[in-house]
Order: C-alpha cells, then sequence, then structure tokens
C-alpha cells in the first residue's frame, strides 16, 4: 500500500512541505483531497469510491489520473521507500 | 444531488528561482475560432491536423506594410516570394493586392506563369537557373537578377540566338554591420566585384541593367542593417549615372524581415522585439531619400517579403494523440502534428494553445509530435495545461516556409484550409494518400511478388 512519508507536513490549503530535503509543493484540491486520502490509510478502490461519489467522472480516465499523480509522488519522494511494501 | 466537475490532481514544485522580472504569465489563452470560425468545426469537416489560412489576415498584413513605405517614398513596388509560401490560392491574394512574383527556380517561374503573372512582372531571382529557364524569361521580358559571372556569361551567350533584349539586375552582398554575413549570393560591394560586373554590363550593351538587389539576410532584427544596404547600393546607382550617364530603374531591397514568432534561445517573445514595417520603412527609405539619387532619378523601390506577410496567417490545428511521463517525471504531450509538417519547430519557440478552455492548471511539459523520431519536438518546454487525449489544439504563426518546406515522412501532408473574408473555408490543397505517393514509384516486374 502507498504510504506518504510521516514527516511530510500538508497543510489544509494545499500547501506541502518535505523537512528532509527543504523542497515545497502546492496541490490543487483534487490532489489535495486525494493525498489526505492516501494518508488516511484508503486503499484505491476505497478512494476510487469516495471520488466518484463527490465527483462526475468515470472509473477509466481516474485510474489514469491517479497513477499519474501517485508516480509523481513517487518521484517527488514523498512516498515511504518510494512507495514500495 | 449534482455531482462536482472533477479536475485532475496534479502536485507542483515550488521553485524560488530568477523568474523573469517582468513576471510573464504563464496562462495560455485558448483560441477557439480564426476569423469568427470554429476551429473544432474545422477540423470536424476538414480532419486533424490541419493547416487554416486567414485571407483576411493576409490582406491586413498586407496593407499595413505595404502604407508604411508608400506613405515614406513615391514609386513602391512588392513582389511575393513564392518560397514562403507556394500554394496558388496564397499567391492569388499577393497578386490581387498587387504584388508581382518573386522566384527562385524554374519550377516557381512557371507556377507565377501558370497563376496568370504576365512575365514582364516576375522577378528571377537564385543561384539555379537553367539555360532554358534564363531563355524563357528573357523571351517574356522577365527581371533577371543575376547571381554570378557563369550566369552573366549564359546571358551574354543567349543574346546571341534571341532578339530580346535582356533585362537584368545584379544581386549585390555587403557587409551591412551583421553576423551571419551573407556572401554567398550575389556580387561583393567591399571587394569591387558588384562594381566590375556593372562595368562589364554597361560595357557589353546587349543586355539592359534595369536594377541593383539585394538580400541581406532572414529573420533580421536590425533596422540599421537595411539603413546601411540601401545607403551602399544608393551610391552604386549613383556612381553608374556618373560613369554612364545610365539611370537605374529599380532598387529592390529583397525580403528578410523578422515575424512576430519568437526564435529559440530568445530571452524576450517576438511580438515585444520584432521591429514593425514602419521601422523597416523609416530606415530604407530615409537611407534612398538622403541618398545622392538625384530626386527626378529616385528608383521604383521594390521589397520581396515573405514572412513577414504571410507568417500571422497560417495556423496549424490538431488534436492530441497521448500523454506520459518521461524518466524525469517531467510530462510529455504528444500532438498529430511533426516537424514534417511543422519545420519552422527546428527554428521557432511556436506559441501553442488549447482549442478549448481547460483547467486553469498548467504543467511543465515537453510537446511531441508523432513521428518514430527522436528529433520530433514540437516545444522542448513549455508550461502547458493538462490537455487529455483527443483535446485540440492550435499553433499560431505557421503561414511561412511550412507548406513549401514540409516533408512527405511517416505521414502524409494534411489539407490546408483558407478562410475568405467572410470566414467561408476553401478547401486549397487536398491531403496526400497512399495513392498520391505510390502514383510515383515504378516498382521492377522481377520485385513484384514475394512469397513469406
Amino acid at each position: 500500500m502507498l504510504k506518504i512519508k510521516k514527516n511530510i507536513a500538508i497543510s489544509d490549503s494545499g500547501f506541502v512541505f518535505d523537512p528532509g530535503t527543504g523542497d515545497s509543493y502546492t496541490l490543487n484540491p483534487t490532489g489535495l483531497e486525494i493525498i489526505q486520502l492516501i494518508k488516511s490509510g484508503k486503499s484505491y478502490e476505497e478512494i476510487l469510491q469516495e471520488m466518484s461519489a463527490k465527483y462526475e467522472m468515470d472509473g477509466e480516465s481516474f485510474e489514469r489520473y491517479f497513477y499519474d499523480f501517485t508516480s509523481m509522488l513517487k518521484q517527488m519522494r514523498l512516498t515511504e521507500n518510494h512507495g514500495e511494501d | 444531488m449534482t455531482k462536482l466537475i472533477f479536475e485532475r490532481p496534479i502536485i507542483q514544485q515550488i521553485n524560488a528561482g530568477l523568474p523573469s522580472k517582468y513576471g510573464m504569465s504563464h496562462k495560455l489563452e485558448p483560441i477557439s475560432h480564426i476569423d469568427n470560425v470554429s476551429i473544432k468545426s474545422l477540423i470536424e469537416s476538414y480532419g486533424s491536423p490541419l493547416f487554416i489560412i486567414s485571407e483576411s489576415t493576409i490582406r491586413k498584413t498586407y496593407k499595413n506594410a505595404f502604407r508604411a513605405f508608400s506613405s515614406r517614398y513615391p514609386k513602391v513596388q512588392f513582389a511575393w516570394s513564392y518560397k514562403t509560401n507556394y500554394l496558388n490560392a496564397v499567391c492569388n491574394v499577393f497578386h490581387q493586392e498587387g504584388s508581382w512574383a518573386e522566384v527562385v527556380s524554374g519550377f516557381e517561374y512557371d507556377k507565377a506563369l501558370k497563376n496568370g503573372v504576365p512575365g514582364d512582372l516576375i522577378i528571377f531571382n537564385g543561384p539555379d537557373k537553367s539555360r532554358e529557364d534564363l531563355a524563357k524569361s528573357i523571351k517574356n521580358s522577365s527581371l533577371i537578377h543575376i547571381d554570378h559571372f557563369d550566369e552573366l556569361y549564359e546571358i551574354i551567350s543567349l543574346t546571341k540566338e534571341i532578339e530580346v533584349k535582356p533585362k537584368v539586375a545584379i544581386r549585390v552582398n555587403m557587409d551591412t554591420g551583421i553576423y551571419p554575413r551573407w556572401d554567398r549570393f550575389g556580387f561583393n560591394y567591399e571587394n569591387g566585384e558588384a562594381w566590375d560586373a556593372l562595368n562589364r554590363i554597361m560595357a557589353n550593351k546587349k543586355l539592359d541593367l534595369l536594377g541593383l538587389h539585394t538580400h541581406i539576410g532572414t529573420y533580421m532584427m536590425s533596422t540599421d542593417a537595411y539603413k546601411i544596404a540601401a545607403s551602399k547600393l544608393a551610391e552604386l546607382a549613383v556612381r553608374l549615372q556618373q560613369k554612364h550617364g545610365h539611370v537605374l530603374q529599380y532598387i529592390d531591397m529583397g525580403g528578410g524581415f523578422a515575424s512576430k514568432n519568437t526564435l529559440k534561445g530568445a530571452y524576450y517573445p517576438g511580438t515585444d522585439t520584432t521591429p514593425s514595417f514602419d521601422d523597416f520603412a523609416e530606415a530604407i527609405t530615409s537611407a534612398l531619400m538622403s541618398s545622392e539619387i538625384k530626386p527626378d532619378n529616385l528608383p521604383l523601390l521594390i521589397l520581396e517579403n515573405g514572412r513577414a506577410l504571410i507568417d500571422d496567417a497560417g495556423y496549424l490545428a490538431g488534436s492530441v494523440l497521448a500523454n506520459k511521463r518521461l524518466a524525469d517525471g517531467r510530462r510529455a504531450t504528444i500532438i498529430d502534428a511533426g516537424v514534417n509538417i511543422l519545420f519552422t519547430a527546428f527554428w521557432y519557440e511556436h506559441d501553442i494553445r488549447p482549442v478549448e478552455p481547460v483547467s486553469e492548471q498548467t504543467e511543465d511539459t515537453t510537446i511531441y509530435g508523432p513521428l518514430c523520431m527522436n528529433i520530433d519536438v514540437i516545444r522542448g518546454n513549455i508550461m502547458f495545461p493538462l490537455l487529455k487525449k483527443g483535446d485540440q489544439y492550435v499553433i499560431k504563426r505557421v503561414g511561412a516556409y511550412n507548406n513549401t518546406q514540409w516533408l512527405q515522412f511517416i505521414s502524409m501532408r494534411p489539407n490546408v484550409v483558407l478562410l475568405d473574408a467572410n470566414g467561408k473555408p476553401h478547401l486549397i490543397r487536398k491531403n496526400e494518400t497512399l495513392e498520391t505517393i505510390n502514383s510515383q514509384e515504378l516498382t521492377p516486374e522481377h520485385l513484384k511478388n514475394f512469397d513469406l
């Protein structure tokens, strides 16, 4: 399961700070929502369910966007062990 | 309960780098219409990708350029540079506006004749004129701009066979203070070769020397260079009159004015840095007016601009094929137009926009064409909105050189549509098909069959 590093600070307005590197990032509102769901330990299926209840979207595009988003989180080294279990 | 609109999730690093002090905006306004015609509907009717040319933009740009010169100088003539865009419909818009034709090969010469341009209003430039081309242009009383001594002697030898006196000018190259210096075309001014050529033509008496021509470079951002060039040509004209009593009918300043496209590596966008037609006109006409040429003998001023007159009128619209991530996490967007049809992507940071409004979010993106070739890059890095597969884009200012230098490589050249003054689309060049390509090929009998 994908886990966000514990020391990463995420503000309610979508500002992300990595104290390990000093780098900061911004999230758009859906990015913030998804990162918080990941942080709360939800699986992909649960996240998909929650998001599709709230937003007008199809599962196929969501899957594409979700994995593109999480690959960016890995790329930016914001996930534990680069996201591997 | 109605659901909310979903925007794809994104995360972006905040870079505390050195932004431009003017803080140029990253937001790219969509362009949905050209001359009030929806780009989406044009793509639906004519396919993707598609070149779209605006006739009213051509006419407006022409009038603007011509006014800049004619309001400063008594006798001005434009000659349409065929190599910049020789689609017949485009050429004829310029001819309707009053342009003569400027051609640089036998093929372009025949194209101009076939479009209905009278032979004596065709300027024949360039280093490649065959004996047959020269004979034809002498008979048609075209204006032959001599590039080298071999050509001069070819014309002299043709005067023994043809009754008509050839109308000629020489092309002059010179130092105008710019780099690179173009010295491969014509006769050099500084080393005296141009003066030598003029004296030989005057001594021969079988040629009718009408003018002087120069073309100092391409995509010129400096108006001073034109001022220097015009002064040097004027000086040659004055010397000709002093020594031979010969009055030249015209001075042809060539073309080379920059368009508003941004060159690769430029710090500021071309829209901010390119001199206006008025700036170029002021430099050239003031040099001629203040020269020693007597007011009664002021020659006709000919200009052969191509790029600056047509670039703005051309658009290339198409669709996104796919998105992917590069090894470093950067976004890559693949579109259906490659460098094979957008040759100018090698020189310019083309202005590419979404056709419809998409999210406010942008990401550092590389835009690739569809070719299976590493060089097929339309924009190296651009803050670009997140277009999805199937979304449409439009690229501005592609009217110059693309419809002439495009290649049939890997895929076919697409349709070209002209929007007339009322916004009505006219197909002016059909897309190529497999049959177009195969019709030119011949397969030997023994290679027609094979077993696999």
